[in-house]
């Protein structure tokens, strides 16, 4: 991807998205497809984000719906508080803010998640980001601003196609265009070798954070988007099977391959809807699915080259 | 290195060392296994802090500094076991140890600005001439990881003037070469410290390359210094030759 190309595109993709949208009014889109295709797109921005910190750094998050849950309940609780006397006209501004509000602060929880966790490697980083994630979610459960156990409801329906395909595309750019550059290659390099890495100049310590930082921030992103698309943040949404879910997507679609992450995403977004005339056998069936997909593909599913760019 | 001393617990790695490599010059730091020439290596790159005594670069102290830190302070080194980046291609491997000495980083990436593209091509050019000068550069492409091993050897002695260092570190370079190889390796070690200025500080078992390559040897038993010299003097010297090189002196 080159530079001024990698910009051109993004612009293109955003303005696609807000086309898309369009028409979704005009001509009045089923409203089950578009509620998929924004579930898609939120679980593109949550597979891609964690894909920097688990594939291109190859440490191993279990955390990422706790990052996920801080954004989302940020970005609810500002639409709740000021969204009342908001006039129409400054609706999406607000959203915007809570949203970059919501990632934020999911990146500052990353930040504080990440130094302590540096010594830890492998399943020992797992366990521990688990912990955390169980922790902020049993935190919004007990705390009586952010409703308890009942969540916060009544949150406005904000979040369309529009949103939801422009943020996929920023988050893709992002963490392409920083992965694609020689500071980027610093995250495969710390993965490879870490005191290679160190000796070649390079702070370890400062890849792992900002991994966690900026994968933190699109999950926070990706949070207040579900928030406003689900209308109800509940806390047991958040708990550690949604990291699971999106840590499959990324083994799904290859460590470190945004492209294959994408596809996997929106396939795995699409799966279970599919089976639904399988009824209750549907996730007995996605569960198979996926363990033939791991057998058939195990180095991912689109996953091709020796190349680790894309 | 000023009385350098390291413990282990109750073991003393080093006791007491006084080590100083003279700018260009190659200085050659043998010893049995378990001398404790792998531990000064690691002091000296920051890997371990010393329990007692001073190492200084350049009249400064950098005691407390952090591998990255004296790396890019113009500390290299290569490593015993080589430790290359594997998925990385061999051009990205040098490349990003260029790069590590320049500024600007996440958000020069994200933005993509004049400077940043300025930024990536320099860093190609000098990443791509430090190929050729090892003759790596058909294989820029190929991940490193699929290099043979001798080229894999190669790319980590081009990796580490990347980094502009005034102190190179080699820990068994020859290791696993055959005699060909080790005379190839030998003159280019000799190259690498003319055309790139700078000191070396060589770990190798292999008697004949030492000889044949150092200015200066220091030898370590058990932590402690027991000769200093030039190869010849140190090849004759009593304590050497009943601690490390047994009863028949060495062929050089």
């Amino acid at each position: 991807m080159s530079g001024a190309g990698g910009k051109r595109w993004l612009c293109a993709a955003v303005m696609a998205a807000l086309a898309l949208q369009w028409c979704a009014v005009r001509w009045d889109f089923n409203r089950y497809y578009l509620g998929v295709a924004v579930d898609a797109g939120i679980n593109v921005i949550l597979a891609v984000s964690l894909n920097l910190i688990n594939g291109h750094t190859g440490q191993f998050s279990l955390g990422h719906a706790g990052f996920m849950a801080v954004g989302g309940y940020t970005a609810a609780k500002l639409t709740l508080v000021l969204g009342g006397g908001c006039p129409s006209w400054a609706q999406p501004a607000l959203f915007l803010g809570g949203l970059l509000c919501g990632g934020m602060l999911a990146a500052l929880v990353g930040l504080a998640v990440g130094l302590p966790t540096l010594r830890l490697r492998g399943d020992y980083l797992a366990i521990v980001t688990l912990g955390f994630g169980e922790i902020i979610r049993v935190v919004f459960q007990n705390s009586e601003f952010f409703g308890a156990a009942t969540g916060l409801t009544g949150i406005p329906n904000w979040t369309h196609l529009g949103w939801t395909c422009g943020f996929a595309a920023l988050t893709v750019y992002a963490i392409l265009s920083v992965v694609d550059s020689t500071y980027g290659r610093g995250f495969p390099a710390v993965r490879d070798n870490e005191v290679a890495a160190a000796a070649s100049g390079i702070n370890p310590v400062r890849y792992k954070v900002s991994a966690f930082v900026v994968g933190a921030f699109f999950a926070g992103v990706a949070g207040g988007l579900y928030a406003h698309h689900k209308t109800v943040l509940n806390p047991t949404g958040f708990d550690f099977l949604k990291s699971i879910d999106i840590v499959v997507m990324v083994i799904l679609g290859g460590m470190g391959r945004t492209a294959g992450v994408v596809a996997a995403a929106v396939l795995l977004t699409l799966l279970p809807e599919l089976l639904r005339g399988f009824a209750e056998y549907r996730m007995i069936l996605y569960a198979l699915l996926i363990i033939l997909l791991m057998l058939l593909r195990p180095q991912g599913l689109f996953n091709f080259g020796p190349s680790t760019r894309a | 290195m000023d009385g350098v001393t390291l413990r282990f617990g109750g073991l003393m790695a080093l006791a007491g060392l006084d080590l100083r490599v003279e700018e260009g010059e190659i200085l050659g730091l043998i010893g049995p296994n378990g001398a404790g020439t792998t531990s000064a290596f690691n002091l000296v790159t920051g890997v371990y802090a010393p329990g007692e005594g001073d190492i200084r670069l350049a009249g400064q102290s950098t005691v407390g500094l952090l591998p990255h830190e004296l790396a890019s302070r113009g500390i290299a080194r290569t490593f015993q076991n080589i430790r290359l980046f594997g998925s990385l291609s061999v051009l990205d491997n040098v490349r990003v140890a260029v790069a590590s000495r320049q500024h600007g980083g996440f958000w020069n990436a994200l933005w993509r600005g004049r400077a940043f593209h300025a930024g990536e091509r320099a860093a190609e050019v000098e990443a791509m001439d430090l190929l050729s000068l090892f003759g790596l550069e058909r294989q820029s492409a190929t991940l490193a990881s699929g290099l043979p091993y001798g080229d894999q050897r190669r790319l980590e002695l081009a990796r580490a003037p990347a980094l502009r260092p005034r102190l190179l570190l080699l820990d068994a370079p020859a290791a696993g070469m055959n005699p060909t190889e080790k005379a190839a390796l030998a003159e280019l070690i000799r190259f690498i410290r003319q055309k790139f200025q700078l000191a070396v500080l060589l770990v190798e078992h292999d008697m004949p390359v030492v000889m044949g390559l150092c200015e200066r040897i220091v030898v370590l038993d058990h932590g402690v210094k027991i000769a200093e010299g030039t190869p010849a003097q140190v090849r004759v010297h009593p304590q050497v030759i009943e601690a490390y090189l047994g009863a028949e002196p060495a062929h050089a």
